[in-house]
């Protein structure tokens, strides 16, 4: 509810309330009827002053009590209500009482009044509470206009699709592992079976850690049982017969592959039968262009379980082409990696984009699941999702992905 | 992965079939390639596996894929050749030598090009390009043996270098050969070069750059070959000459073994022995997931080159010597699918009862960004590498020590991000003409050092930033105070200074918890908000105020937690 000053509560408002007016000429002893004259409303502002104990009356001469506070609160209430401001219920009904200041429902019949009978632009609060909105017409607007654009709170694009992703394989009841960004060449390469004088693990090919260099290798049972796959083989191999150093494992490189997350989580106890996932941000040296950039991302995961065999991974596969790429056409290619065998290249057949490449997978290597305390077959799959996300995301430069661009970000899709 | 060239009519030859050309793609899967272009007769082919470079020639591939097809070739002649070389190389690169002789070679344009190919692939890929492994070959008939493997003085060294006219010597070869500028580089720490001389001193090639122009120069006329291969790593050298070998012979040549003699070893190359590996049946059957009889498995062993003794269970394989990849029975396992067909397989569905589940820190993540886009804001994602200048001198910050990459592409992504803020400035630069007011915010990974098994640690952060003609404090933190809220945290204030804003108009975020009679058990500062320095603006270019602030969105997930 909103009140508006009277007439008398303005003309207060200006020359301060009449208590205030009777103690400004006040000196004393003063006798009432000098005061009489002076003062307009001179019993009104005798009785305030006499309940806001100021003054009291001895003889019919007054006598002050205390000092009037600087700001009287009555006033200062006056002046919120002009500013429309808030006041208390007690202060509102002391103004109402003293008849300063209305109820603004006896202003609003006077404001809503002068639409009456006229074609009116803006709908107001007055005629919709007065009810005199049956005695307007309405002004017709061109609704066919959009009116300007505005800028809303988005997601950038790549982020949700993203996070859709780990949605999806939520979904197909994966558990994500966390991602990490600097790695001994130990987790990245060592433990998933990749020989020291492999050519990924090159200086040229791979970066490296200038500051920090060297990290710690894990617990000595682990480290140990790597170095004997490496050496001699575990579980029957015969390994890659090479000595295996530890100082170039316990060497520093921002993550390489998401697939370094992996002997990671297997070394630190997995549910089995287990599935699992992760989205990690990649880091290697290329040659930046449209097709390389300076970071990436990479997801890949997998599932451990006593009886899974290579016709669950290309089932699994399968599976993954359907969700990600909305395909059931899927063609499997022979492949190599260092901690798979067998392994497997998968191709599917985008609607739109037609035969992608579109993911490594393969059995873990014993060699590899042997040493970090696993002893049934792991199956593990990693997939290219840039060609997907830009398609997707309508770019053909992967910089794009980490966009400076505000104004593609702003027009950008959300779906 | 190696990406060769080969003729469709050679490979034919070789296989002794006419594969159709519509079954040529799945046929090139057995010698596990991949066809990716067919240019006439000229076939464009992606060699997946870098630890078989038997199949990096149309011989290997033909002879893997012969055997599919019924013929298998287990072993090869290797005669007893009487040449002896001495290895006396001084200089510390290439240390090791091995050697074959291969006569009465026939080679025609398909089996040279082969040849010339597979040992630039073998260089390149096993031998990482030239620093771990070179190969050379050399025309007989243009070579007097006995020939060394020795080292000499750069300045003593000159001859004229492949494809040249004139004789040069080593500096000029290094500066003005095309091979000398791309590999020289590995004769920089050393004084005395590796060259391979022969017996009237003749300089045939200098390891590991360039042959001679006269025995290195080998043409479809030449009758015996001299093969050397030169490297740190000596099985490795042994398994490129194997390869050559196996290659050669595939054609009909002869190879002639050459004992090589360093000090007191003595080694004699190649050797191609079959190899033997044990595995048991029912291994190689669970491991395929289909129920294959024991005749099924032996025989498609059979058809993937192996020779097989069956004794109940356990299989005794015989192999080619030339492998060097099979280390366990997965390696075997893997052969028998893919002579059985990846495609032909039919895929079962994985029935794991399992329930998914997010990173927790990760759907926090996703809550504060629903959180910030509710107040408007666009949200940005950048890249966690940048440079020390847009992380401290750009923000007028006092240098520290941060996680830092050893051989950067580019110095613009040298270093791991410890701030996203610097960040969000550089987006503001790159849209000044775009409309304002300009609100963003990016949630991302800031890697920091530590203690632990990495010596580093990642954090997210959350920073957010308004720029345009009005931003000020007054307009950040609203913002913050509606995050805090959504978030159910107890948070103060608390005036503080920060050189990359404006003394007086910054503030640290402390994030107080309390227990149930109101007393602060936890307090922990989380980031800091103000309004951002113009001496950064002016470092950064950038035209119009900005108000920012930064969190810490790990320490406040645990807080919450």
């Amino acid at each position: 509810m909103s009140y508006n000053l009277t007439p008398e509560g303005r003309k207060y408002l200006e020359k301060g309330m009449p208590e205030q007016q009777l103690m400004w000429i006040l000196s004393e002893p003063a006798p009432m009827e000098d005061l009489k004259e002076k003062i307009e409303n001179f019993s009104i502002a005798l009785q305030w002053c006499m309940k806001n104990k100021w003054i009291e009356i001895k003889n019919k001469e007054l006598f002050v009590l205390q000092k009037m506070p600087e700001k009287y609160h009555l006033k200062e209430a006056l002046k919120s209500i002009e500013e429309g401001k808030e006041i208390s219920k007690e202060l509102l009904s002391t103004l109402v009482s003293r008849r300063l200041i209305v109820e603004e429902r006896e202003t609003r019949e006077k404001k809503a009044e002068q639409f009456v009978g006229k074609e009116i632009g803006a709908l107001t609060e007055d005629l919709i509470v007065t009810k005199k909105w049956k005695e307007v017409t309405f002004k017709k607007y061109n609704v066919e206009s959009a009116g300007r654009p505005i800028n809303i709170g988005k997601r950038q694009p790549y982020a949700l699709f993203l996070k859709e992703i780990r949605d999806k394989l939520m979904e197909l009841g994966f558990k994500e592992l966390p991602e990490k960004t600097v790695v001994s060449e130990f987790w990245n390469f060592d433990a998933l079976y990749q020989p020291q004088n492999h050519p990924a693990r090159n200086w040229t090919a791979s970066y490296g850690m200038k500051n920090p260099q060297y990290g710690d290798l894990p617990d000595k049972k682990i480290v140990d049982k790597v170095k004997q796959a490496h050496e001699n083989g575990v579980s029957g191999s015969t390994g890659w017969r090479y000595k295996w150093d530890a100082k170039k494992a316990s060497r520093l490189v921002p993550i390489m592959h998401d697939t370094a997350m992996s002997p990671m989580a297997l070394s630190s106890g997995i549910e089995i039968p287990g599935k699992y996932f992760q989205i990690v941000r990649c880091y290697r040296p290329d040659v930046i262009d449209a097709t390389h950039g300076v970071e990436f991302n990479q997801f890949g995961g997998f599932v451990a379980d006593e009886n899974i065999t290579f016709r669950h991974l290309l089932g699994l596969l399968k599976e993954v082409a359907k969700e990600f790429a909305n395909t059931d056409k899927v063609r499997f290619y022979t492949d190599y990696f260092p901690f798979t065998e067998p392994s497997v290249q998968l191709s599917a057949k985008h609607p739109q984009l037609g035969w992608v490449e579109f993911g490594g997978a393969g059995l873990f290597r014993e060699e590899l699941t042997a040493p970090l305390g696993i002893n049934v077959p792991v199956i593990a799959w990693g997939l290219g999702i840039d060609r997907l996300a830009m398609f997707k995301l309508g770019i053909n430069d992967i910089r794009e992905m980490f966009s400076y661009k505000l104004d593609w970000l702003r027009s950008a899709k959300v779906i | 992965m190696p990406k060769i060239e080969i003729s469709y009519k050679d490979l034919c030859s070789l296989v002794g079939t006419q594969i159709k050309k519509e079954e040529l793609a799945d046929v090139l899967l057995y010698a596990k390639a991949e066809l990716d272009e067919v240019e006439g007769d000229k076939l464009k082919l992606d060699c997946k596996d870098t630890n078989r470079p038997d199949l990096w020639c149309t011989e290997g591939s033909a002879r893997e894929i012969r055997a599919r097809f019924g013929k298998r070739t287990i072993s090869y002649k290797i005669n007893s050749g009487k040449e002896k070389i001495i290895v006396d190389n001084k200089s510390p690169i290439q240390t090791f030598a091995v050697n074959m002789i291969v006569r009465n070679v026939k080679l025609n344009e398909n089996s040279l090009s082969q040849m010339i190919q597979l040992q630039e692939k073998l260089a390149t890929v096993l031998g990482n390009n030239r620093k771990d492994m070179s190969i050379g070959v050399y025309d007989m008939s243009k070579v007097k043996f006995p020939v060394k493997y020795t080292s000499l003085p750069a300045e003593k060294i000159k001859f004229v270098p492949l494809g040249f006219a004139k004789e040069m010597s080593a500096e000029e070869i290094l500066s003005e050969h095309p091979k000398g500028k791309e590999f020289g580089h590995f004769l920089k720490e050393t004084d005395v070069y590796p060259v391979w001389v022969d017996a009237d001193n003749k300089i045939l090639s200098m390891v590991p750059v360039i042959n001679s122009n006269e025995a290195g120069n080998v043409s479809v006329t030449a009758k015996d070959l001299f093969i050397e291969a030169t490297g740190s790593n000596i099985e490795l050298l042994k398994t490129a000459l194997n390869v050559i070998a196996a290659q050669v012979l595939e054609r009909g040549a002869k190879v002639e073994s050459v004992v090589t003699i360093s000090g007191k070893n003595k080694l004699t190359t190649p050797e191609i022995i079959p190899k033997k590996i044990k595995a048991d049946i029912n291994y190689l059957r669970g491991i395929s997931g289909m129920n294959l009889s024991d005749k099924e498995i032996i025989k498609l062993l059979e058809n993937s080159n192996y020779e097989v003794k069956q004794s109940k269970n356990s299989l005794l394989l015989t192999y080619p010597g030339y492998r060097n990849d099979i280390m366990h029975a997965r390696d075997v396992a893997e052969d028998i699918l893919i002579t059985y067909g990846y495609n032909t397989i039919e895929p079962v569905q994985v029935k794991i009862p399992a329930v998914g589940r997010k990173d927790e820190l990760n759907t926090f993540c996703d809550k504060i960004a629903d959180i910030m886009v509710g107040c408007g804001l666009q949200e940005i994602l950048l890249y966690s590498l940048t440079n020390k200048n847009n992380l401290f001198g750009k923000m007028n910050m006092p240098e520290h020590q941060v996680a830092e990459i050893d051989n950067p592409t580019s110095e613009n992504w040298s270093v791991f991000r410890t701030s996203l803020l610097p960040g969000l400035l550089e987006f503001f630069v790159s849209n000044k003409h775009v409309e304002y007011p300009q609100n963003i915010f990016e949630i991302g990974k800031c890697v920091f050092l530590s203690g632990g098994e990495f010596k580093s640690i990642d954090k997210k952060h959350l920073a957010v930033a308004t720029s345009g003609p009005t931003a000020s404090y007054d307009a950040i933190a609203p913002l913050l105070d509606a995050l805090m809220r959504s978030l159910g945290l107890k948070y103060v204030l608390k005036k503080s200074s920060h050189a990359s804003f404006i003394e007086g108009r910054c503030a640290d975020i402390i994030c107080e918890q309390t227990d149930a009679k109101g007393v602060v058990q936890k307090s922990k500062k989380l980031g800091a908000i103000g309004e951002i320095h113009p001496l950064v603006l002016n470092n950064w270019n950038i035209e119009k105020p900005v108000a920012a602030f930064e969190l810490d969105v790990t320490e406040l997930f645990y807080l919450l937690d």
